[in-house]
């Protein structure tokens, strides 16, 4: 689904991503890990094509095509989809007319029936009860006053309207309480499927004993320090990421 | 020393038209103040920006009565409690008040004049304005509500001030708003037109201790119209005033709200001005915190298109003595054109020492990361632009509290932000 090859890509002139190569099949749930600054979040941005980052180098392939030549708003078409660590606030647009319109822009690209308001209005209904949140949240404006935690549930609620093919969450549990965190690791769980994939990017192993992931990697200085199966968090969370770091140092040394 | 004055020969003519009867010494009052004054230029400070050159080559009669289609301007909530003035005289075919609860006095002035006894004490001492004086020494008629002790009002009033000027005319609506103590009401009053011609409404509004007006204010003249409006507001001791003050028409506008706080009164005074063309939109705000404890919140937003131009001065005083006041005030505007201007400015001054009061302004385009955020959820660059400059707008109107008023005025946003074309919004 997504092949990532020797990626390179800074910000400002800085170099932030020094070579990234990743391989992503449908069906697999990937976990970025690594340290603060290590250049995970910049990876998924990259990706989903915030403009303040520049692709110096490298390829990705979706689907067989190059991700590059897409606009950000063609990869949300073409079934990418970004959960971000720092939801930006709307006022003045409903959450109910935001998503409606982001649903209906997606099914028009697919070929598939808009649906009018109050089509959507039972659609939507089914949907909030996945991630468990309160009806009133529809009606305002998006994002605008929701605390961390209401903003994760309204990201996840996006990516449930939304069903990408490809869903990079970006520190999805920062801001989110325990309970939070279970319910919304339960709705990414029941939205994967065989077709579908799955990349975390996250500091914290925690979120992983809810979204377990075969395959782990650790990100650091912009590279790609070490990849191995999930048994791999389990171990950083015992000893942390220092040891990676060292081992990788030892082994650019040889 | 006397000068040849621009537009001195406009102030002339309209009062050439006759004076209408009654009110006799508030009007001579007021002609007396208007003698020898010409039109302000803009090398007064207060119209710097906004230049009547084409107000003062204009001539405007009399507006002769005549009736217009208020159908479109109905809304379901308030069909029974709509006063209708048409180019200034009372409709009375079109007006229908049979739901206003008992013990509201809801008229015509020229029904009951006695009524009007507070008519023109708003504001006592303080200057008055010369498009007031105006306004008081030729109006014809205005409605008068008087809302008594503790009665809280569930249905809003709907107030509809057309003008149609088949050549061009001077309009002077007039209202006066009285809330005896712990009174409520909403109150939403709009301005409607087509042709050429000129307005000067004024509002008076007393809020007597405890009690709480919301006034929603809706400006949307013929293009072709000159819209300049005064509102002064007296608010008393813990009683509340707030406004929402929406301008999309006019050529030419201004809107001058003064509104007095007494101790621990509350005020907000928003407004949205939606800009396009050659408009231009003044909003020039005195907020004046004469007592202690009292609280305003100002959002003034701009968008402006075009070759329009928008003009904000907030003027904030708290007095000697007005302890404790907390004032907020913020100016954000949207330019979305290269030649699209915005000139805003606030103006506090404060002469008490244990005051919190606040001011920001901020002038630009879409933020970027905005944008991006809807184009990762499919949205293209033109959508996404329209969808946040709309939201931007219809910020201002989330809490507008008549459902059907608060919709049309979503789809006039969306009509007018280019948002139509993205479905429903609203």
């Amino acid at each position: 689904m997504l092949s990532i090859r020797n990626l390179t890509a800074s910000i400002n002139g800085t170099p932030v991503l020094k070579g990234i190569d990743l391989e992503i099949k449908a069906g697999e749930i990937h976990a970025i890990m690594g340290p603060n600054g290590s250049g995970k979040s910049t990876l998924g941005k990259v990706l989903v094509g915030h403009p303040a980052y520049e692709v110096t180098g490298g390829e990705v392939l979706y689907e067989g095509r190059n991700l590059f030549e897409l606009a950000a708003d063609e990869r949300a078409r073409a079934g990418i989809f970004m959960g971000f660590q720092h939801p930006i606030e709307v006022p003045g647009v409903s959450n109910a007319a935001f998503l409606r319109l982001a649903y209906n822009k997606k099914a028009e690209a697919e070929g598939r029936d808009e649906l009018d308001p109050l089509e959507f209005d039972d659609f939507i209904h089914e949907k909030i009860k996945l991630v468990s949140m309160k009806e009133e949240f529809l009606d305002r404006s998006l994002n605008e006053g929701f605390s961390g935690g209401e903003k994760k549930r309204n990201e996840i609620l996006q990516m449930a309207v939304l069903e990408p093919k490809l869903a990079i969450l970006d520190e999805l549990d920062s801001g989110l309480d325990i309970d939070a965190l279970r319910v919304l690791g339960d709705a990414v769980n029941k939205l994967q499927r065989p077709d579908r994939a799955l990349l975390i990017i996250t500091h914290f192993p925690r979120i992983l004993e809810t979204i377990q992931p075969q395959f782990v990697h650790v990100l650091s200085g912009g590279r790609i320090l070490k990849s191995a199966g999930k048994e791999l968090a389990t171990e950083l969370e015992d000893r942390g990421y220092d040891w990676v770091l060292e081992e990788a140092a030892a082994g650019g040394a040889r | 020393m006397t000068t040849a004055v621009v537009g001195s020969s406009l102030l002339v003519d309209l009062l050439s038209a006759p004076r209408p009867a009654e009110w006799t010494s508030l009007r001579e009052a007021a002609e007396l103040r208007l003698a020898g004054r010409a039109l302000p230029a803009t090398r007064d400070e207060d119209w710097k920006y906004t230049d009547l050159k084409a107000l003062a080559a204009g001539a405007f009669g009399p507006a002769p009565k005549t009736t217009v289609d208020i159908s479109g301007h109905l809304l379901p909530e308030m069909v029974g409690t709509r006063q209708v003035f048409v180019n200034g005289h009372h409709a009375p075919h079109a007006s229908c008040a049979s739901a206003v609860p008992a013990g509201v006095r809801y008229f015509p002035m020229s029904h009951a004049s006695e009524a009007c006894h507070a008519l023109g004490s708003v504001g006592n001492g303080a200057a008055k304005g010369l498009f007031e004086d105006l306004n008081t020494a030729r109006f014809e008629d205005g409605a008068v509500i008087l809302v008594p002790k503790n009665l809280k009002v569930a249905l809003p009033l709907h107030l509809l001030f057309v003008t149609k000027a088949e050549s061009p005319v001077a309009v002077f609506p007039r209202l006066l708003v009285v809330l005896e103590r712990g009174a409520e009401l909403e109150l939403v009053e709009e301005h409607h037109g087509e042709g050429a011609y000129l307005s000067c409404p004024v509002v008076e509004v007393h809020v007597a201790e405890g009690a709480v007006l919301r006034h929603e204010r809706v400006q949307r003249e013929s293009p072709e119209a000159f819209h300049l409006a005064t509102l002064k507001a007296e608010v008393g001791k813990g009683g509340q005033y707030h406004s929402r003050t929406l301008s999309f028409g006019a050529r030419l506008s201004r809107q001058e709200p003064r509104v007095r706080l007494a101790e621990g009164a509350e005020a907000t005074l928003d407004g949205l001005a939606l800009l396009d063309g050659v408009q231009v939109a003044d909003t020039h705000s005195f907020l004046h915190h004469a007592e202690p404890g009292a609280t305003s919140r100002q959002l003034h937003k701009c968008i402006v298109d075009g070759r329009a131009r928008a003009i904000f001065n907030g003027q904030v005083l708290v007095a000697k003595g007005a302890q404790g006041t907390d004032a907020q005030q913020q100016s954000r505007n949207l330019l979305l054109s290269e030649a699209a201007r915005v000139d805003t400015k606030p103006q506090l001054e404060i002469y008490a020492d244990d005051v919190k009061c606040s001011h920001g302004a901020a002038v630009g385009q879409l933020d970027p990361e905005e944008l991006f955020y809807l184009q990762s959820r499919g949205m293209n660059a033109d959508d996404a632009r329209n969808l946040l400059t709309y939201g931007f707008a219809a910020d201002v109107l989330t809490h507008v509290p008549v459902a059907s008023l608060r919709r049309s005025l979503r789809q006039l946003v969306m009509a007018r932000t280019q948002a139509g074309s993205l479905g429903d919004l609203a």
